[in-house]
């Protein structure tokens, strides 16, 4: 306590001075008076007793210094002056101060706008309470290739009614619904939920009720619950909504709930919610394709789980084995499984810009120890003036300090911008999971301010510790400054080599990347997406439950989009590709006895229309494609990919074979045409064996439209949706895009990656020419002496551009060893993220050695120019 | 010439404390020449020592000061002990006290045998 109260007097010490200097004076001075008096009555001459009061006092000064230390707090004050000093310093050579903050800013920014992203998507816990104990479980058959599979409803009710790990379970099926209140269809984005679904997430509802186990059976009121957002845009937010009646997909649906603000499950922007009626029942025997999500009871480990769920799997395995054969669960944590695929290469991107940070911490410690030897002679005065080697370091580092933190204040600026920009190459349509809350926040603040301490103790230290060591000596005789520095020459060659091998490193991974982002984009897709428009529908199930009818619409629908001008052809298939959405089922020949669903080939299958190869550019290699004789009571047919054919018939008379498909159609199939292999999932996935089924005969209840036009894609997007609302006034339609754009936005994720890391290595490769430019050039400025004579003595310039650029490439080929080396090592990490280029590319890393030869070549251009002015006249005069 | 111990800062305190307790307030020279005159000239306190210790018991609150009139009509800074200073005036006495009685012992193990 006591000294805690002296402490804040002290810092109340450090101001006022000037009336407290001044009652010290004063008290001194009566100190000495009285002390006089006392002597000169024992007898004493005046002259003798001040004399011997200053002697018994031990000086007024040093008293005086004393007591000063005690009335504040010198380490403070030390500091302070220290502050003051650097900023002058600082000021004093603003191209060096400019020089440094900028670099500081670069490396700082880069960091804060990296970490921002990662601390967004990968750290920040999900936003419901207590994250860690939700789950998502999975159906998987790792001998399938199938690890992360969406579930059964039969089996997701096997495992709900028996595993012991949870406090519920609940089901999500995601579907695009047709919404009508007032007028305009809008068709948003719907999620079909288990009842507990909520309750699991624990997030209660802003308005009204969430569901329960009673709402969605059979017999009850259909209700539905909206999010903030739709709310606010389709009912203005009023506050009445609760109990008002809307048509969903055309059924009427009492509202009975609003969901808080940004309330969203992850990977999905659902804006109304329904209950899943689930039951054991026929409907929903088959397929799989619920996504199940699950909190853990308390103190339940995510192993204990897993193995609970490994045995559920089993009884149901046996329930059903005809079904389930081979087929397991999988536990994954929630944000671990939102996050999939993400997180190696937003962790590649911090390293890299950790990278390029420790090249400017290089740099900088460069420029330091280059302006240090100017400042020897100022080290050495301070020194013989008495200042402690301690008392020296702390001024060198709070000089560093201070750049850092003014570094790291720009970098924060740039950080911003920097991330405006980089959330522009993130696509609307293909979001990076969680990317909504990319900010600055307080974590990230806390990370940069220590990446600035970190940097300013790295580039701040070695310097200081350096020039400290000051040889008072020669440094304080004239002329022999440039002796005491050879040891720094060392030092920064060191920090120099460090430096072009980190961007070596950095360039060599921005290669593999870009390379392999050109080889993907130059990937043969199997159609061309150029003048194709597609636009998405869902069909309302109460409006076209019946089979034939729905598949009437859609060729109806078809057929008047073919009709309007501009169009060159039109079909539709139910997943587009390149939107990673794939759908796989069971098969087999039907010359051979039927295998149990477990047990057949299973193949990928796609819903289209008659024309939509036409309209997609896909040709068919043999046969025909769909037409009007494939309707929904003639015989059931078939298009195969090349890649089924190849495959499963090679060499022989595919046309006279028959399907059997584990799909809506009973009777076997008639193989009718081979179209050519595309991709469908994404473009880095070779094409799989497809069996395409047409919509007329097996209609779904959604369809992406694909439209040719003879020009502009866009144009023809008004007059497709008219002919559309001709026939269905009330059929909403979404996600109308070019399929140039489908093309883009499905490969933004490698081209957010190449972009980012090309930037970075561009920085660390400027930063690394910096550092090499500034150490050739230096030790040309400290050998015009040598070269001069070596001028004298008859070398001509290209002798003299040969010395120079030697020591350069010295540098670098150092550099270049240990930056391949490195690289070689630490390239693998990338060989997920790579497509069809692998980490040890010969041709990136040859083109890049060349590249850091070439810069440092360029780099020593300059001082190799001023080498070969030298005038060996002035430059023998010199000394 | 007698050897002079020279005064730490702890000890120097505890003087300071019993000297203002004794004679009531004074200032930083009728301190340092009791202190001097008290150890019979035994610690010879180099006065500008006194200073610094003096501010640091008014920082911790021990004593308290104020600007007054000397016997011969000079300003003087005058200090005085506060209720806290009494306290651990006490405290410090009784301290140095156990510290002595158990040195003493120490040092003189004849005693203890007997």
């Amino acid at each position: 306590m006591r000294r805690l109260r002296a402490l804040f007097i002290r810092l109340a010490g450090l101001f006022r001075k000037d009336r407290r200097e001044h009652e010290l004076a004063a008290e001194m001075e009566t100190h000495l008076q009285m002390h006089m008096e006392d002597s000169l009555r024992a007898g004493m001459s005046a002259d003798e007793a001040r004399r011997q009061a200053l002697i018994k006092l031990g000086g007024v000064e040093q008293t005086k210094e004393n007591y000063r230390e005690r009335r504040g707090l010198p380490v403070l004050e030390n500091l302070l002056q220290d502050v003051r000093y650097g900023v002058r310093m600082l000021r004093a050579s603003p191209g060096f101060t400019a020089v440094a903050i900028l670099t500081l800013a670069l490396g700082i920014g880069a960091n804060a706008a990296i970490f921002s992203v990662v601390n967004a998507i990968l750290l920040r816990p999900l936003p419901y309470p207590e994250p860690e104990r939700l789950v998502r479980v999975w159906e998987s058959a790792p001998t399938k290739g199938a690890f992360r599979n969406v579930v059964n409803p039969l089996n997701f009710l096997d495992w709900r009614d028996h595993s012991r790990s949870f406090e519920s379970m609940a089901a999500i099926l995601d579907l695009m619904t047709n919404l009508s209140a007032n007028g305009e269809p809008v068709a948003v984005q719907g999620l079909q939920v288990s009842p507990q679904f909520f309750s699991i997430l624990r997030v209660p509802p802003l308005l009204g009720r969430t569901f329960t186990s009673e709402d969605g059976v059979a017999g009850h009121h259909q209700v539905v619950i909206l999010s903030y957002e739709l709310w606010q845009r389709q009912f203005g937010a009023n506050p009445q909504i609760i109990g008002r009646k809307m048509d969903v997909d055309a059924v009427p649906f009492t509202v009975i709930g609003v969901m808080p603000r940004r309330f969203s499950f992850p990977k999905t922007h659902s804006e109304v919610w329904t209950p899943l009626p689930l039951a054991r029942t026929e409907d929903w025997k088959s397929g799989r394709y619920l996504t199940v999500v699950a909190r853990l009871k308390p103190g339940v480990t995510l192993e204990q789980a897993r193995e609970d769920m490994l045995s559920v799997a089993n009884l149901a395995a046996e329930a059903r084995p005809d079904f389930n054969k081979g087929w397991s669960a999988e536990v994954m944590p929630m944000l671990e499984d939102a996050t999939e695929g993400v997180r190696r290469p937003l962790w590649v991107l911090l390293a890299a810009v950790g990278f390029l940070l420790l090249i400017a911490c290089a740099n900088l410690a460069n420029l330091l120890l280059m302006r240090g030897t100017g400042r020897l002679r100022e080290m050495a005065v301070r020194s013989a003036l008495g200042a402690a080697r301690s008392r020296i370091i702390q001024q060198l580092f709070v000089e560093s300090l201070l750049l850092s933190l003014t570094g790291t204040a720009a970098g924060l600026l740039f950080a911003q911008l920097g991330l405006r920009s980089l959330l522009a190459l993130i696509p609307q349509n293909a979001p990076l999971p969680r990317s909504e809350t990319i900010v600055i926040d307080e974590r990230v603040l806390l990370f940069t301010f220590l990446a600035s301490l970190f940097t300013a103790l790295i580039f701040g230290f070695v310097p200081a510790l350096r020039l400290s060591r000051v040889d008072l000596q020669s440094a304080l005789k004239q002329g022999s400054l440039r002796g005491g520095v050879g040891g720094h020459q060392t030092l920064r060659r060191c920090f120099v080599v460090a430096e072009v091998a980190l961007a070596l490193l950095l360039s060599v991974g921005a290669g593999l990347m870009l390379r392999s982002f050109s080889r993907l984009i130059s990937v043969d897709p199997g159609f061309s997406p150029e003048h194709v428009l597609t636009m998405h529908i869902w069909t309302s199930p109460a409006r076209y439950h019946d089979n034939l009818k729905r598949s009437q619409y859609f060729d109806r629908i078809l057929s008047e989009i073919r009709s309007a001008p501009g169009v060159r052809a039109a079909g539709s298939t139910h997943f587009l590709p390149l939107t990673e959405k794939i759908s796989g089922s069971c098969f087999s020949p039907a010359d051979q006895p039927a295998p149990t669903p477990a047990e057949s080939p299973s193949a990928q299958f796609l819903i289209i229309s008659s024309d939509y190869f036409r309209a997609m550019g896909t040709p068919i290699l043999k046969g025909r494609d769909f037409d009007v004789r494939d309707n929904f009571n003639s015989q059931p047919v078939a298009i195969v990919n090349h890649a089924f054919a190849e495959r499963y018939f090679p060499g022989q008379d595919i046309f006279a074979k028959q399907l059997r498909v584990c799909w809506t159609i009973e009777k076997p199939v008639d193989i009718v045409g081979v179209a050519a292999d595309a991709r469908q999932a994404q473009l880095q996935q070779v094409p799989t064996p497809t069996i395409f089924l047409s919509n007329s005969q097996a209609p779904m209840y959604f369809a992406t439209l694909v439209v040719r036009a003879t020009g502009n894609p866009r144009q023809i997007a008004r007059s497709a949706e008219g002919a559309v609302h001709r026939v269905d006034p009330d059929q909403a339609i979404s996600d109308i895009q070019t399929m140039e754009t489908v093309f883009s936005d499905s490969v933004s994720s490698p081209r957010f990656q190449a972009i980012l890391l090309f930037v970075f290595a561009g920085l660390a490769v400027a930063l690394a020419m910096i550092g090499v430019y500034g150490i050739v050039s230096y030790s040309v400025s400290q050998r015009t002496n040598e070269i001069g004579i070596r001028v004298a003595m008859g070398a001509r310039s290209s002798d003299i551009v040969r010395l120079v650029l030697r020591e350069a490439l010295a540098l670098s080929g150092i550099a270049l060893g240990l930056g391949l080396a490195g690289s070689l090592a630490l390239s693998r990490v990338l060989q997920t993220l790579l497509f069809e280029v692998t980490p040890t590319d010969p041709v990136t890393f040859a083109s890049v050695c060349c590249l850091v030869l070439v810069v440092s070549a360029l780099a020593a251009v300059w001082p190799a120019r001023r080498a070969v002015r030298v005038d060996p006249l002035v430059a023998l005069r010199y000394e | 010439m007698r050897e002079r111990a020279d005064v730490w800062q702890g000890t120097l305190a505890l003087m300071v404390l019993k000297t203002l307790q004794a004679l009531g307030p004074l200032h930083g020279y009728g301190i340092a020449r009791r202190i001097e005159q008290t150890s019979g000239d035994l610690l010879a306190v180099n006065y500008g020592t006194l200073y610094p210790a003096l501010l640091k018991l008014e920082q911790e609150g021990y004593i308290s000061s104020e600007w007054g009139t000397s016997d011969n009509n000079r300003k003087a800074k005058y200090y005085k002990l506060t209720r806290a200073g009494r306290k651990q005036l006490e405290k410090g006495a009784r301290e140095w006290e156990q510290t002595t009685e158990i040195l003493a012992r120490f040092l003189s193990p004849g005693k203890e045998s007997a």
